[in-house]
């Protein structure tokens, strides 16, 4: 590590006016794209490529980690408000976030949102500068088996974003499990449960649409039935926002999810196949186990919060290991990073710590810049985005439809996707309305094909031998740690069960 | 003038944007609102020019996502035809079924010349596989723009301990050990999958080709990791690795040595006359006017000698290779051909 160099990189791209110009530029565009359902930060930075040709190569690199690290906070700024996550990386954050602002806490869940973003991005981005060549090392012993057993582990938190019944949350779990095996299957293009004419099935369902649908379409449709029912109480805005950070007492309470939240997507960002939407959900899972209450998670508490928006913050930093240390993109923004590096004719790899070490230490800097601007952006917003949850339902809900609609249809210009949108959001409502956990369908479908991907793929490679997956031990640690999270969470369920019995009891008496 | 055009091309985009919040619902009818959204903004662009075509902007189909290797050469050759043409050209990416999609809608779109797109070698395997009825057929071509020829590149550890040092050598290797050797493609019937199978049928040898549904970098980090023993994908995919010393090539599947990788030898040089690649290009859909479809040509004509765009695709280890539309044409009829034979060698 070369400190001096790392120092005069910091300076050189700190002071730099154009690079601090893109970056809050790109920062500030994330965060609105992040924060409508169906824009992403892939699209973001795919769009803006052309737009950084004539740039050098630091502040166009600098505009596109702005919008990056921006949409990455800007996912949850919807998902808290309206119960729509921006991208798939928020997902596990309406968990907390949504009951938080219906209970007149909007402004406090988004603060804490951007905080934890912030302290994420800065974890993800020191691990970054000062543990890359070690992380990319771990990277590549990543095979087929030790993806699928990852996989296992992330499908283990299941129980822990289970709620009051397991058994529902397994039933859920296995209906994503069945959704995936829709379509082409990944492995030699058979289709299964479609006809080739079905072209819009022929990737399965979509993720995003889905997920708007679960989670966005659905709230709409219970909210015009409570209003139908005259039960829909206006949201007074009280909530009076003194300071867009959170104050000493909650940073105090949430900094252990915070801390673990970075680490944890840092070293999920960092494998290449895996990033934030993994991510969120094991810290979410991890925070839960640890905590003294859990019977709090998903009532609203900051610390919820903390832990998935910290993870998908460091997930960029994370991601940017493998691409710069060995060319290998961790997700699909930084395969669009890879590009614009190409572009400009450097080469991410081995070699670029060699040949071109003040440009990769330019990169950190601006990685580090990049989250200071998302903050910078989210504190100027923050006031802003809690005045949404005042608006007169009657009228928000209608908006969030069409922004939903929208959203599904844009990720592929795809109608049947709208159709998919509004079947989830009937099915959503109705499970709802059975207290079937939604969440679970949604991991199943984030890990569902990566897990059969990489299961079929390993039976390939070692010819039927399953097996001979105890010979590693990646994936044997990881094996383990899902067994011992899916005891553990069982037990902490039934001991949240009692608790919250014996809570209604001294109620009643 | 280049300040210009980016203003422009973000006001396009805006436009865009505006019109498909307008049409979310319409499906179909997107595209045709779309250009008369964008034409605002572009018919600024235009400035002067007097020519009938184009007044407006013009939207192109990218049937592969956002930021893949389809996706970043075609954006680089919009914004060198646009400087031609005097209008924005706004990529479209429309995924999904493994490109058919987007192919469909290229073939499908309004014929008034304001939504052209990207073909690329997938197209020729769809009715083989008998997932969608396109062939080349379905399309009016205009240019091939790229081609990507397919290397034979294994782990350098693997075949230090077997003493490979090249082609030949590895041919040996597998004939001793049929069966053996695991090479990954990109996903199931992508055209580097079809490549292992070419391989096979062209040397007579028995490899376990492995799908990667996820693209050729998860293969090319899995053949440096030792998972796999080697990669049939492109040089340009395969760099970094190559580049460090993890993964060593042993020959590339072309006429001549790529200029990025002078140091590879072909197939050919080894005595082993195997050429195989996979192409884009642009078309049209069936019935544009003549007039509209010569104007097109000349843009491509031109924007494949565009210095940045030239400089784009070196940067990138992309090999530029021109056909004009006659030659493109030829070309796809015969890459028809050649292709279902390959794939009958890989059983698919």
């Amino acid at each position: 590590m070369d400190f001096s160099l790392l120092l005069s990189s910091y300076a050189t791209v700190w002071s730099n006016p154009e690079v601090l110009l893109m970056t809050f530029i790109g920062a500030l565009g994330g965060v609105l794209l992040g924060a409508i359902p169906g824009m992403t930060a892939t699209m973001g930075v795919a769009l803006l490529i052309p737009f950084s040709f004539g740039m050098d190569l630091i502040p166009s690199i600098g505009l596109l980690l702005g919008i990056y690290c921006g949409g990455m906070y800007g996912g949850s700024i919807s998902a808290i408000l309206i119960h729509a996550p921006g991208t798939p990386a928020a997902a596990a954050t309406l968990l907390d976030g949504y009951p938080m602002c219906k209970k007149g806490q909007a402004g406090k869940a988004l603060s804490v949102a951007m905080f934890a973003s912030f302290c994420g991005g800065v974890i993800g981005a020191l691990i970054m500068t000062f543990l890359s060549p070690l992380v990319a090392d771990m990277a590549m012993n990543f095979g087929p088996g030790e993806m699928f057993m990852l996989a296992v582990f992330g499908l283990s938190v299941i129980v822990a974003i289970s709620g009051k019944s397991v058994a529902k949350g397994l039933i859920s779990a296995f209906f994503g499990m069945l959704l995936c095996t829709v379509g082409l299957d990944p492995t030699n293009g058979i289709p299964r449960f479609i006809t080739t004419k079905q072209t819009g099935l022929l990737d399965g369902f979509q993720f995003i649409p889905t997920l708007i649908g679960l989670f966005a379409v659905s709230e709409v449709i219970a909210g015009v039935e409570r209003i139908i029912r005259g039960e829909e109480h206006e949201q007074k805005s009280n909530e009076k926002i003194t300071n867009v950070l959170p104050d000493w007492k909650t940073i105090k309470r949430i900094w252990p999810n915070i801390l673990s939240g970075g680490l944890i997507g840092t070293f999920i960002g960092a494998i290449p196949g895996a990033g934030g939407d993994i991510a969120v959900f094991v810290s979410y899972g991890a925070s839960k186990s640890a905590s003294k209450h859990p019977e709090l998670y998903g009532t609203g508490i900051p610390n919820g919060v903390a832990a998935t928006e910290s993870a998908n913050n460091g997930c960029s930093g994370g991601a940017m290991i493998p691409l710069l240390s060995l060319g290998v993109p961790g997700d699909s923004v930084t395969a669009i990073l890879l590009g614009a590096f190409i572009m400009k004719g450097i080469t991410p790899g081995p070699m670029m710590y060699v040949t071109e070490l003040p440009t990769v230490y330019r990169v950190f800097a601006a990685l580090m810049l990049a989250n200071l601007c998302m903050l910078v952006v989210g504190c100027l917003g923050v006031r802003f985005f809690a005045k949404i949850v005042s608006i007169e339902k009657k009228m928000l809900y209608p908006i969030i439809l069409v922004i939903s609609l929208l959203g599904a249809f844009s990720i592929n210009k795809n109608a049947f996707d709208v159709g998919v949108c509004v079947a989830f959001g009937i099915i959503g409502w109705l499970m709802n309305k059975y207290e079937f956990p939604l969440s679970p369908i949604l991991l199943a479908l984030i890990l569902g094909p990566m897990c059969e991907k990489n299961f079929v793929r390993y039976m390939n490679i070692q010819r039927g031998n399953f097996f001979a997956i105890t010979t590693s031990p990646i994936a044997m640690v990881f094996a383990t740690v899902a067994i011992l999270v899916i005891v553990y969470s069982v037990y902490n369920q039934s001991k949240i069960n009692k608790r919250a019995a014996a809570n209604a009891a001294q109620e009643k008496a | 003038m280049k300040k210009i055009s980016r203003r422009d091309f973000l006001a396009a985009s805006a436009a865009v944007g505006a019109a498909g919040v307008l049409t979310a619902c319409g499906g179909s009818s997107s595209s045709t609102a779309t250009s008369t959204a964008a034409s605002t903004a572009a018919s600024t662009a235009a400035g002067g020019k007097s020519t009938d075509y184009p007044t407006k902007g013009i939207s192109v189909i990218c049937p592969w996502s956002a930021g893949g290797g389809t996706d970043s050469c075609l954006r680089a050759f919009c914004e060198a035809m646009g400087k031609n043409l005097g209008v924005t050209l706004t990529v479209d990416n429309q995924t999904g079924g493994g490109g058919i999609l987007g192919h469909q809608a290229i073939a499908d779109a309004n014929t008034d010349g304001y939504t052209i797109g990207m073909i690329t070698f997938e197209l020729a395997t769809y009715k083989k596989l008998g997932t969608s009825e396109l062939t080349w057929e379905n399309y009016a071509p205009l240019c091939r723009v790229n081609t990507d020829a397919a290397a034979i590149t294994v782990g350098a550890k693997w075949a230090a301990d077997n003493g490979i040092t090249d082609l030949p050598g590895f041919i040996d290797y597998c004939k001793a050990h049929p069966g053996e050797v695991q090479m990954g493609g990109s996903s199931n019937a992508s055209v580097w999958h079809i490549a292992g199978g070419y391989l096979m049928s062209a040397t007579g040898i028995d490899i376990q080709m492995i799908t990667y549904q996820e693209g050729a970098a998860t293969a090319v980090q899995n053949a440096a990791g030792g998972f796999i023993q080697g990669v049939t994908v492109s040089l340009a995919e395969a760099r970094s690795f190559i580049e460090s010393g993890d993964l060593i090539c042993l020959g590339v599947m072309d006429e001549e040595r790529n200029p990025v990788f002078p140091d590879v030898p072909t197939c050919k040089e080894q005595g082993y006359d195997i050429t195989y690649y996979t192409q884009r290009g642009m078309a049209a859909p069936l019935g544009v006017d003549d007039a509209i479809m010569t104007r097109l040509e000349e843009a491509c004509a031109a924007a494949i000698e565009d210095p940045d765009f030239v400089t784009f695709m070196n940067n990138n280890g992309q090999a530029i290779s021109y056909l004009d539309a006659q030659g493109y044409a030829d070309y796809l009829k015969q890459a028809a051909v050649d292709v279902a034979a390959a794939m009958d060698a890989v059983g698919l």
